[in-house]
């Protein structure tokens, strides 16, 4: 969409950048995640973790890793999940871990299960396991020769009296800190990102306008880009309420933002159009090289907003958030030293 | 918690008063509900038990709109979107339009009412202003020993304080009356924290008409919202352009004038500032309404310095 | 209450039912009629959560008493699917992936159907300000644009229909943008969250919370509330059967106020009734004798010596103090060529989440204490009750139900506690539903953070040595405090290479609300200050702000601020892609946005004007009335 610039005294835009970096999964201390898998009767597959889906979508990131580990497709798996008498630990949605943990969980139970049904296919077939491979839905020698559904092939290893399953545990070996000096190591994958905001500031309201926001993040490895890009979404939008907009206010104690008419969030009418650039630097200490982004996405963000509008105007505002009121009286003060400055000349 | 014994929904505005004063002293009129329901909430009303509610809003006399002259009167049933929405009402009314668009958002503009907006009395309300500049003037009736009264009230004299307005006991506003503009500009500018369903930090309507081929202001009318307990009139702002040249002095003028009406407690210095810039941008707004051209005025218009 | 026949048509059938007068018609839809795909996110008309078509008109059904949709027909999100089948917007919904959390979907899909029957044509701004109306906290609302354009040129026949169909069929499928799993169950409603759900049996609790920042607790007195017909069990901090207290870090929050409350909201007392009504007046008749205690709202003034303590544990007022030490910092920043420092300031932030806190809780057929709620921490959470319980881990059961967002806001353990207490004193089914306003006063905020920092660098731009003092205000318990005091540290420096670095990050109680796990969780608020200040030294420098940061990234091999060696790093070619995408223009002054020639560029949207619309010219005569 193109947004025709307005050549106007009282509209002015700007642009800044910002950098961030973060730690995947918790922090300066050892973290584990669990899973179990089977492959099920008609080639589908049951995925037990203690995972807990918040809306990131890490339900479908786990079904498709499983399917590539299995072979069959993610609409094909089941997930059980979020149960504490009923799955594997597998621990909290948070800390930008569940992909890298979970996930790698999941595809090193998927790889156990895999091997269960493999070990007694090649037994039937007398070859070794090495030679067989499965995907979309077939299990097959590597040349070809000899190809079954993966249905059957789990209907095989049944009959030969075993049920395809596997478990996985995967650990992040974190240290924790030094009390004196904070030396340790608090993570063993590292992400990076940057985004560049562009800004259009009305003068006369202080009104601040975010109009586009280019985001760049290292994810490791993208499990579905179109996730990673609604969380870059979410995080910059996220990001520009608290620049601009959101506060929680307490009066000596007592909160004076208790609804969502006095605390403000951004609306349709507020957001930035968007554009992500996904970067893949996989991680490779763990199977799937995958990382995260779902905490890091909103880094940038408020300091490249604040960066702009000092390109707009000229005024760096070092509090957040940039209220019109801000914004304005910032302007009021350069102007008013600008006078002062222009009058002293004068004088001398 | 809203919480309510009984709710009646009267047709008609006899069934109303009737209502009234079989629950006298213990009844709650409500309109679009859309300013009620969210008062009877922790942190604000609280929990509020009533113990008759008297729901106005299916009264279809009260939904009705006619020109009369060179006046409008509208039931105190319209709703918000209809004034956005209705051709009628945004060729004769069209400020009423532009502070539509600004208030709440479609939905909530859908059961909210003209009536309920101004007898709300919020300092905040975005009808208020563009209805005071029309010389808005209420209907107020009640029924009285078996016979329905009414009186008229301007609008700057019916509301009197954050919530408060001459509304007796007893009495409903039934329709609310203005002129009709046509041949003005109009404005109307709106700042909050963000762009839908926001309160007004401060609001202004605009509207202007011009004579002597568009060198003169013919007339001008002004009303500010969101600036202290109750939105105002800027008649001082207007009496110094009524019949004088267009000219970008006395604009800083007219805006100059209006700032001392700025009484909120709070963001104060930011309020004045936004008053003098909305007062003369509105102006200017309402002028190229007219399609008359006013860049020239627009490019010589300086911020102020000092709003002291 | 005298109750009063209603009749209306939901999604195509009749229905008639008598009701109390007081309901309003999102409550009639959810609790009377169990169309539960409609919301409640904040009850004030605020969020759109709950909006459907009365009469073929978009309207928030929280704001609506239901005697105003007396014979009206009322279409809900569960009406949209059109013989079995997502519908076109339902499913380009699925395709763009502009379902996350679910929560603010079924009135936001309401919202774009009411945009497209108003005008099938509708560009995106007008698109935008139709959906004005309705809050999404996860989505950005990005992708909610891009499906209900996708939608409107399916409808329109100006694109394939086929372009609602998922890309990859064939695998392998990490890399392709597979169908989220839980789509269709959220854009039809059919998805139920805690607040959703039903028992037989099944009773309300409400909860008494401190109206003082800071007092003692000198009385509960629940005995007329216990009285009262239809109430079953009032509980306190006498009721926790095994070792009160919990937090993510440190267990320093009671379940219930124990003679004490630190913020107002803290939870003191909660009824389980028969019904929500009963329940809120029997939280009247619980009578607290309180004694005010000096309250402490500034970090700064809970430092101080001679400070009122806000936990008798913890004489300093202070949760964690996390330092870093690396190098000379004092030799080297008097050495340097330039020394610059500054002051920021971050807020609180409340995770508005758009659903708020609920519970579900029961005692399964071996008596095992279950308990379903949108809880990010199912494993801590149960290690926690089974304490407080003093009950085998194995007898604590925790689900955790469809999350309406979290953003670590539902990390904290702040009701389950209570609700878990309730269950075992009444033995019946207990839910347990937040409003809006509780949620916000109850649950723990972003820390706020004051970040004092000071960099010297060399007059070419290297950074020689950095000094970064952050004081932030916990709130009135740990909750996350600590963890995020590490994280904030360890990442406060920022991607930099700095030799010489001293770092402080200290978190202190208040008598705030608790500040706790917020998305990044302390990350933003220290970074914030170092990407500002970084802006404020290239302007100092006269440098471009861009060769600034170039040249002082962390590279593969370097050392990070806690010494650990990194391996691929890859900084460098992220922060270029974004340039490179923003087709950014490089430059030496921070303050050209006049003179820019990459302004505006495609990936901008138009500066919101309001207006978008266009309506239909008068066609009716004048005096005409509606």
């Amino acid at each position: 969409m193109n947004a025709p610039l307005r050549k106007s005294v009282r509209q002015k835009r700007g642009r800044g950048v910002a950098a961030c970096w973060y730690g995947i999964a918790r922090t300066a201390t050892i973290d584990r995640a669990g899973a179990w898998a089977e492959l099920d009767d008609g080639g589908t597959a049951k995925i037990i973790t203690g995972v807990t889906e918040i809306g990131e979508g890490i339900l479908t990131v786990l079904a498709q890793i499983a399917a590539d580990e299995l072979g069959i497709k993610p609409q094909d798996v089941t997930i059980g999940d979020n149960d504490t008498a009923r799955s594997p630990e597998a621990a909290h949605a948070g800390a930008t871990r569940q992909t890298y943990m979970i996930g790698n969980a999941v595809a090193l139970a998927c790889r156990e299960a895999r091997k269960r049904l493999i070990k007694e296919l090649a037994q039937e077939w007398e070859i070794s396991e090495d030679d067989i491979v499965c995907s979309n839905g077939m299990i097959s020698t590597l040349d070809k020769t000899r190809c079954i559904t993966i249905s059957e092939a789990v209907e095989l290893c049944k009959n030969r009296g075993v049920v395809p399953v596997g478990s996985g545990s995967f650990t992040a070996n974190h240290t924790g800190l030094d009390p004196e000096n904070g030396s340790g190591s608090p993570w063993q994958a590292y992400v990076y990102g940057a985004q560049v905001a562009e800004v259009e500031i009305d003068t006369e309201t202080g009104e601040v306008q975010v109009l586009g926001v280019w985001a760049a993040h290292d994810v490791g490895r993208a499990v579905n880009p179109q996730g990673v890009e609604g969380q870059i979404e979410g995080g910059v939008v996220m990001a520009v309420g608290q620049t601009l907009m959101e506060d929680y206010k307490q009066v000596d104690g007592y909160p004076s933002t208790m609804n969502l008419a006095k605390y403000i969030l951004p609306t349709s009418l507020d957001v930035p159009e968007v554009s992500s650039v996904i970067i893949e630097d996989p991680d490779p200490l763990s199977p799937l090289g995958v990382k995260g982004i779902g905490e890091p996405s909103m880094i940038p963000t408020a300091p490249a907003i604040i960066n702009a509008i000092y390109d707009a105007v000229g005024v760096r505002i070092h509090s957040l958030p940039a209220t019109p009121e801000k914004v304005l009286a910032a302007l009021r003060e350069k102007r008013d030293s600008a006078d002062s400055v222009e009058k002293s000349a004068k004088s001398i | 918690m809203f919480y309510c014994d009984q709710y009646h929904v009267p047709q008609t505005l006899e069934e109303a008063f009737d209502l009234i004063q079989t629950n006298k002293g213990s009844y709650k009129v409500l309109a679009g509900a859309t300013d009620l329901l969210p008062w009877a909430r922790e942190g604000r009303g609280g929990d509020v038990n009533f113990e008759s509610v008297i729901d106005i809003s299916k009264i279809t006399d009260m939904s009705e709109w006619q020109l009369q002259g060179d006046r409008i009167s509208l039931g105190a049933n319209v709703t918000i979107q209809q004034l956005l929405e209705d051709p009628f009402l945004r060729k004769h009314i069209p400020v009423m339009a532009k502070s539509a668009v600004w208030f709440a958002d479609d939905q909530i503009r859908e059961q909210a009412t003209l009536g309920g907006n101004l007898v709300n009395a919020s300092p905040a309300a975005d009808a208020t202003p563009p209805m005071l500049a029309m010389n808005a003037e209420l209907t107020l009736q009640r029924k009285y020993k078996g016979k329905i009264n009414q009186r008229k009230l301007p609008l700057h004299e019916f509301v009197t304080g954050p919530g408060k307005t001459r509304l007796e006991d007893g009495e409903l506003v039934t329709r609310v009356e203005c002129d009709s503009m046509p041949g003005y500009g109009s404005a109307f500018e709106k700042v909050g924290h963000r762009r839908s369903l926001v309160i007004s930090t401060v609001c202004l309507a605009a509207l202007v008409s011009l004579s002597d081929n568009g060198r003169k202001f013919e007339d001008v009318r002004l009303a500010l919202g969101g600036v202290g307990p109750v939105p105002v009139r800027l008649h001082e702002s207007e009496s110094c352009l009524i019949s004088k040249p267009v000219e970008t002095e006395l604009i800083n003028k007219s805006a100059d004038l209006a700032v001392k009406n700025v009484q909120s407690r709070t963001r104060q210095e930011y309020r004045r500032e936004v008053v003098f810039n909305f007062v003369k941008r509105g102006i200017i707004e309402a002028m190229k309404d007219i399609e008359t051209n006013y860049a020239e005025v627009d490019k010589n218009i300086k911020p102020r310095k000092n709003y002291g | 209450m005298a109750n009063f026949d209603i009749q209306m048509t939901v999604n195509g059938r009749q229905v008639s039912q008598s009701v109390s007068p007081h309901l309003r018609l999102l409550d009639f839809l959810r609790e009377e009629l169990h169309w539960t795909g409609s919301k409640e996110g904040c009850g004030a008309g605020e969020c759109g959560s709950c909006s459907v078509f009365v009469d073929g008109v978009l309207m928030k059904s929280c704001l609506m008493p239901v005697a105003k949709a007396q014979d009206t027909i009322i279409e809900t999100i569960e009406g949209l699917e059109e013989q079995g089948k997502l519908n076109v917007l339902q499913q380009a919904f699925q395709k763009t992936g502009a379902s996350q959390c679910g929560y603010c979907i079924p009135g936001m899909m309401m919202a774009a159907t009411a945009a497209l029957r108003a005008n099938p044509h509708a560009g995106r701004e007008e698109i935008k300000e139709r959906l004005g109306g309705n809050i999404c906290r996860c989505t950005g609302y990005q992708k909610i644009f891009e499906a209900t354009e996708l939608a409107r040129d399916v409808m329109n026949g100006t694109l394939p229909d086929d372009l609602l169909k998922q890309e990859n069929d064939e695998g392998p499928f990490i890399g392709s943008n597979s169908f989220r799993i839980d789509t269709s169950s959220k854009v039809t409603g059919s998805l139920k969250y805690a607040g959703d759900m039903v028992m037989p049996q099944m009773l309300h609790m409400q909860v008494l919370r401190s109206p003082y920042p800071h007092a003692e607790i000198l009385e509960i007195n629940t005995s007329a509330a216990e009285a009262m017909a239809g109430v079953e069990a009032v509980v306190t901090c006498n009721d926790v059967p095994g070792i009160d207290g919990f937090g993510v870090f440190t267990d320093d929050q009671p379940v219930l106020a124990r003679g004490k409350v630190r913020y107002v909201g803290e939870a003191i007392a909660a009824v389980a009734a028969e019904d929500l009504v009963t329940a809120k007046k029997a939280l009247k008749k619980i009578k607290v004798r309180y004694q005010q205690l000096p309250v402490i709202t500034k970090p700064e003034d809970a430092i101080k010596t001679g400070a009122t303590v806000i936990h008798e544990d913890v004489p300093d007022n202070i949760v964690m103090h996390i330092p870093i030490r690396k190098g000379n910092v004092d030799k080297v920043m008097a050495e340097s060529d330039h020394v610059i420092e500054d002051t920021y300031y971050t807020q609180p932030v409340e995770h508005a989440y758009l659903e708020p806190e609920a519970g579900l809780a029961y005692l399964d057929a071996d008596g095992t204490l279950v308990i379903q709620s949108p809880s990010q921490n199912i494993t801590h959470h149960r290690h926690k009750l089974a304490k407080i319980l003093d009950l085998p881990i194995n007898r604590v059961r925790m689900i955790m139900s469809a999350v309406g967002g979290g953003f670590g806001g539902k990390e904290d353990m702040h009701y389950q506690g209570i609700m878990a207490l309730a269950v075992l004193k009444c033995r019946r089914p207990i839910r347990y539903v937040f409003t809006r306003e509780e949620s916000i006063i109850a649950s723990a905020k972003r820390h706020p953070f004051i970040i004092k920092y000071q960099l010297g660098l060399s007059r070419d731009g290297h950074i020689q040595a950095s000094r970064i003092h952050m004081l932030s205000d916990a709130g009135a318990y740990n909750c996350s405090s600590e963890g995020v005091m590490r994280k904030a540290a360890i990442l406060a420096a920022g991607p930099y290479a700095i030799e010489n670095l001293i770092v402080d990050a200290i978190g202190v109680y208040t008598n705030n609300t608790p500040s706790g796990a917020m998305r990044t969780f302390g990350a933003m608020q220290s970074q914030f200050a170092t990407e500002c200040h970084l802006d404020l030294c290239a302007e100092k420098l006269k440098m471009d702000p861009v060769e600034l940061r170039l040249m002082n990234f962390l590279k593969e091999g370097d050392e990070t601020h806690t010494r650990q060696k990194l391996g691929s790093v890859s900084m460098l070619e992220v922060f270029n892609s974004a340039l490179e995408l923003a087709d950014w223009e490089a430059g030496i002054s921070n303050s050209r946005g006049s003179t820019r020639s990459d302004l505006g560029n495609p990936g901008n949207r138009p500066p919101c004007t309001l207006g978008a619309r266009e309506f239909p010219q008068e066609t009716v005569s004048a005096g005409q009335s509606a």
